[in-house]
């Protein structure tokens, strides 16, 4: 279990973090999410001991480690680019940090043998240069160096960034897999929502510095704290003057609701509100079709599934509901 | 907290151990700056102002000022500067034309022209300038070649200007074989489609396409040349040319009963070419910073070679790439030829077959020399092999133990001080350490050594009150000149390769327990280390053949092989019979050296661990196909008696 007990970090005069708490569970998949600039590789550096905070303290399993060097932490981390040392083999790279404990070589070579199984990685790739293998196997070397001298949490800052969609989509499942497999406490930055969601088990939602909302990926996505995590999170759309009057939202608030939750073309819901709609442009991805439909003087985004059925033309009218139930509101921000 | 106190840094009376070093390292640099660079050189640029009017008594720098210039000085300058301005001309033209030949024309041929035109990468110098002088001095080869054809020329036209341009223009083209055909390469290929696409015709490409991208190159070059020229040495000295630098030199040997004001004259000779370097460099520099024209393109196209349409031109251009091979290959051919040829073969300059011998290399002859009614006189040992002749043997000795060790030097001096500068980038001391690293750039070799030869020829204090012109000593002093001259090359390689070390590698080794110095040990210098070898190897191989700072030092204790080899060829030797043969092997000697040398950086040092793990396993494939090949049969044999 890691804590975060008001962390302040500054660099110079710049303030990158203001009062951060968080709690991280034992065995949890944790992800710090928020666009670049917002903090969450700064609070993920602070926990691995790169950063010094100015005040605030670092817990783990209940002992200070705010100013423990980096290297007595025992905290893995999986670095964006991964980190391997390109002059060391695959089998160098995982051994290194137990040849630095200097654990005896049987011993070396059983682990690094064990967790590279684990992992995956055959004894031929083991012998291999890091610059031989692809990007996917280099990322499950880096994930066996992190594990290999068995850290209480590891921190993956961005693993996937820079690995092309499709691998990135499969790693992602690997690493849950792999998560779940090892039990251990994970630590994960990114600024993708979508990884965010798929992979974690709570997330905290940062931006400028601070922490917006801490939820698991339903609390975040469907009742998103603040207006940054509504928008941040996932498309929406936000009413105008024409809808909100009409649903009798109260005035003085911004409101909003997801693509998914505007309802084409269906039997109206008791407390639905409907109206005419016209369609106005689409976009169309296979999976589902993306429709800017007219609506009440303003451009509402509508998802619907690529089902055969619900398949409209441009200048097709529809009838549009919106249920106060999917609505999310915010105070007007100053 | 019990644990944090642990932790906490060592600490010897107080002081932690790290500030100790901090200070140490300081002091140590500090006094290796000032004492090696800054006093002996401001020595000798204040020994204007030190001279004495030996009638009055008062110091009066004017009047050495009025005194140089109405003397013979001016000339040098003027003779430096004369060559460095058409040398200019005539580098770029021939380095240009080398590049484009073979690199951007389509010419027959190209990769034989382009080792022809690299020769001057593996001997240079005064092995060069011999060679040059064995081909066309006044008994030599081509000069006797061009009496018998033109009984009426000058046997002894190779010399003065004419013979030092000709030799140093291509003498001085390796760094564009070097950098502008690097340059010619990342040449996105698609952007000379795009112009013959919107109808620019193949020449129009050449001067509005591809020269542009080139510019900030040939600038570059075009600087280093110019310096090349103005300090010239050993062709110059050789040739017989009065320039600078082979005066500066004389300057040192000479006393205030020789000349007036020896020391103020080289003095003032030094700030002149110390003032030329220094705008040119702050010039160069200045451009360098204002950035490069760097291709813009994600997905590069490789250069595809150009066909020259005219028929007319294309004969040309290929007469003219052949004359220039054989301009560079002649000396070449030449020297390894002469070098397995008998003396009396080498001084007729007539090789044949029955003359062939490896005596020049290695072993010795006895001479019989018939006398008129006598018996022969015999000569013992007249005729001996470089690896056999005590001199060469010793030159050869003492260049491999200095270069070697100012190399090395240069390399740890530099890395431990790139290393705090990477670590302490952005502060001021870090731009502090890598300027004084740098300060031997702007001032030429010829000055810090002939600093060296006036300052330390008395007993300094700060070096343990030695005289280190004096015998044996002089050694120690060529290694701390060969190493400082080398600090600048070192500097901007190393720190090159240090960028290239990603700062998460260096976390990722401290989040995985390494210290400091084991990261250092374990991560990082293995990265950085093909780089820091390839500058090892390269200021090595410079240094091995270097002639100018050695020549300073009359010392005979520092007879380098560079001054081994122009001792050679200089006609007063005598019952040395066959030096020119010993000559031409040294200089094949060199050539073998470097050209090992740049194997090893270029081609084995630049395989990463990658490459070198796949070459390792088809070794194995090979061996053990090797050994399944022996075995097989002799399986199958015993498997037939059975």
């Amino acid at each position: 279990m890691i804590e975060l007990h008001d962390i302040v970090v500054k660099f110079g005069a710049f303030e990158a973090l203001h009062n951060i708490n968080v709690t991280v569970n034992e065995g949890e998949f944790f992800t710090f999410l928020g666009p670049s600039g917002c903090g969450k590789t700064t609070t993920l550096r602070t926990i691995t001991g790169f950063i010094e905070p100015v005040s605030g303290e670092v817990l783990m399993q209940g002992q200070d480690i705010t100013h423990v060097p980096i290297e007595k932490r025992n905290i893995g981390i999986v670095f964006q680019s991964y980190a391997l040392f390109p002059t060391m083999t695959v089998y160098d790279n995982i051994a290194f940090g137990l040849k630095i404990k200097k654990l005896k070589k049987d011993e070396i070579r059983d682990k690094v043998n064990t967790i590279a199984r684990k992992v995956d990685l055959s004894d031929e790739q083991l012998k291999k240069a890091v610059s031989q293998l692809s990007g996917g196997q280099q990322q499950r070397v880096a994930i066996a160096r992190a594990l290999v001298t068995e850290p209480a949490i590891i921190c993956m800052d961005e693993p996937l960034s820079n690995l092309d969609a499709k691998l990135r989509v499969q790693l992602r499942n690997e690493l849950k897999k792999m998560q779940r497999e090892f039990g251990i406490t994970t630590i994960y930055v990114t600024h993708d929502q979508e990884e965010a969601l798929t992979l974690s088990d709570r997330i905290a939602v940062f931006n400028k510095g601070y922490i917006e909302q801490i939820g698991t990926p339903n609390e975040v996505y469907n009742h998103s704290q603040t207006e940054f995590v509504a928008n941040f999170i996932g498309d929406i759309n936000r009413l105008g003057d024409g809808i909100t009057s009409s649903l009798q939202l109260p005035a003085g608030k911004n409101h909003f609701i997801r693509l998914e939750r505007v309802r084409v073309n269906r039997d109206r819901e008791a407390g639905e509100y409907q109206t005419q709609g016209v369609i106005e442009s689409r976009e169309y991805y296979g999976l589902y079709i993306k429709y800017y439909i007219t609506v009440a003087g303003q451009t509402v985004k509508v998802i619907e599934k690529n089902d055969g059925i619900s398949i409209y033309e441009v200048g097709d009218t529809v009838t549009v509901g919106i249920h106060p139930r999917d609505v999310m509101s915010y105070d007007e921000q100053e | 907290m019990e644990n944090r106190a642990s932790l906490g840094p060592k600490k010897i009376g107080g002081v932690s151990v790290s500030l100790l070093y901090k200070i140490f390292g300081g002091v140590l640099f500090a006094y290796l700056f000032l004492g090696f660079m800054v006093v002996p050189c401001l020595n000798t640029l204040l020994s204007v102002f030190r001279e004495k009017n030996p009638e009055t008594g008062a110091v009066e720098p004017l009047r050495v000022i009025n005194y140089f210039f109405s003397g013979t000085m001016p000339s040098f300058v003027f003779n430096s500067l004369k060559l460095a301005v058409v040398l200019v001309i005539t580098v770029n033209v021939v380095g240009i034309s080398i590049v484009l030949l073979t690199e951007y024309f389509d010419i027959k041929g190209a990769k034989i022209l382009r080792l022809g035109y690299m020769t001057t990468l593996i001997y240079s110098g005064m092995a060069l300038v011999t060679g040059y002088q064995f081909l066309y001095g006044r008994d030599g080869m081509m000069t006797q070649w061009l009496y018998n054809m033109f009984p009426q020329i000058n046997k002894q036209w190779f010399g003065g200007f004419y013979a030092v341009l000709f030799t140093m223009t291509f003498a001085c083209t390796s760094n564009h074989a070097l950098f502008l055909r690097n340059a010619i390469r990342g040449i996105d290929y698609n952007t000379v489609e795009a112009a013959r696409n919107m109808g620019a015709k193949p020449f129009k490409v050449l001067f509005k396409v591809v020269m542009p991208t080139l510019l900030p190159t040939l600038f570059s070059l075009t600087v280093m040349t110019f310096i090349t020229g103005l300090c010239a040495m050993s062709a110059p000295k050789l040739l017989g040319y009065n320039s600078i630098n082979p005066q500066i030199v004389e300057l040192a040997g000479k006393t205030k009963g020789d000349i007036a004001f020896p020391q103020a004259q080289a003095a003032l000779m030094s700030i002149i070419l110390a003032l030329f370097t220094i705008i040119l460099l702050t010039t160069l520099n200045h451009y360098e910073r204002k950035g490069h024209y760097l291709s813009v393109s994600k997905t590069k196209a490789k250069l595809v070679k150009q066909k020259i349409q005219n028929p007319v031109s294309n004969v040309l251009a290929h007469i003219y790439a052949y004359v220039l091979f054989i301009i560079y290959m002649l000396p070449v051919v030449m020297i390894i030829l002469f070098s397995f040829q008998s003396f009396g073969a080498v001084n007729a300059k007539k090789p044949s077959v029955d003359s062939i011998t490896t005596v020049n290399y290695y072993g010795s002859e006895d001479i019989e020399i018939p006398r008129e009614g006598r018996k022969p006189r015999v000569v013992t040992n007249a005729v001996t092999g470089v690896f056999s002749n005590p001199k060469t043997v010793n030159g050869i000795r003492l260049s491999f133990v200095l270069a070697a060790a100012a190399a090395a030097l240069a390399c740890v001096i530099v890395v431990v001080a790139v290393n705090y500068i990477f670590k302490h980038k952005n502060r001021k001391r870090a731009a502090l350490i890598e300027g004084c690293l740098l300060f031997p750039w702007l001032l030429p070799t010829i000055l810090i050594c002939y600093s060296y030869r006036i300052f330390f020829n008395e007993k300094i204090w700060y070096v343990f009150n030695q005289n280190l012109c004096m015998g044996d000593n002089v050694r120690l002093l060529l290694i701390i000149a060969y190493t400082v001259v080398k600090l600048p090359f070192a500097l901007r390689m190393i720190k090159a390769a240090f960028y290239a070390i990603d700062e998460e590698l260096e976390e990722a080794a401290r989040n995985l327990g390494a210290s400091g110095l084991v990261t250092f040990l374990r991560v990082k210098l293995p990265i950085i280390l093909p780089s820091v070898l390839a500058v090892f190897a390269l200021n090595f191989n410079a240094l091995f053949t270097e002639y100018d700072m050695s020549a300073t030092f009359f010392n005979p204790s520092a007879v380098t092989y560079a001054r081994v080899i122009e001792s050679m060829s200089s006609p007063e030797i005598q019952n040395d019979y066959n030096a020119a043969g010993r000559q031409c092997a040294s200089t094949v000697f060199i050539m073998i050296v470097s050209g090992l040398v740049l194997y090893l950086v270029y081609g084995i040092g630049a395989r990463d661990l990658g490459e070198r793990l796949e070459r390792r396993d088809k070794r194995k494939k090979r061996i053990q196909k090797m050994k399944a090949a022996l075995h097989l049969p002799a399986k199958a044999e015993a498997k037939a008696v059975e």
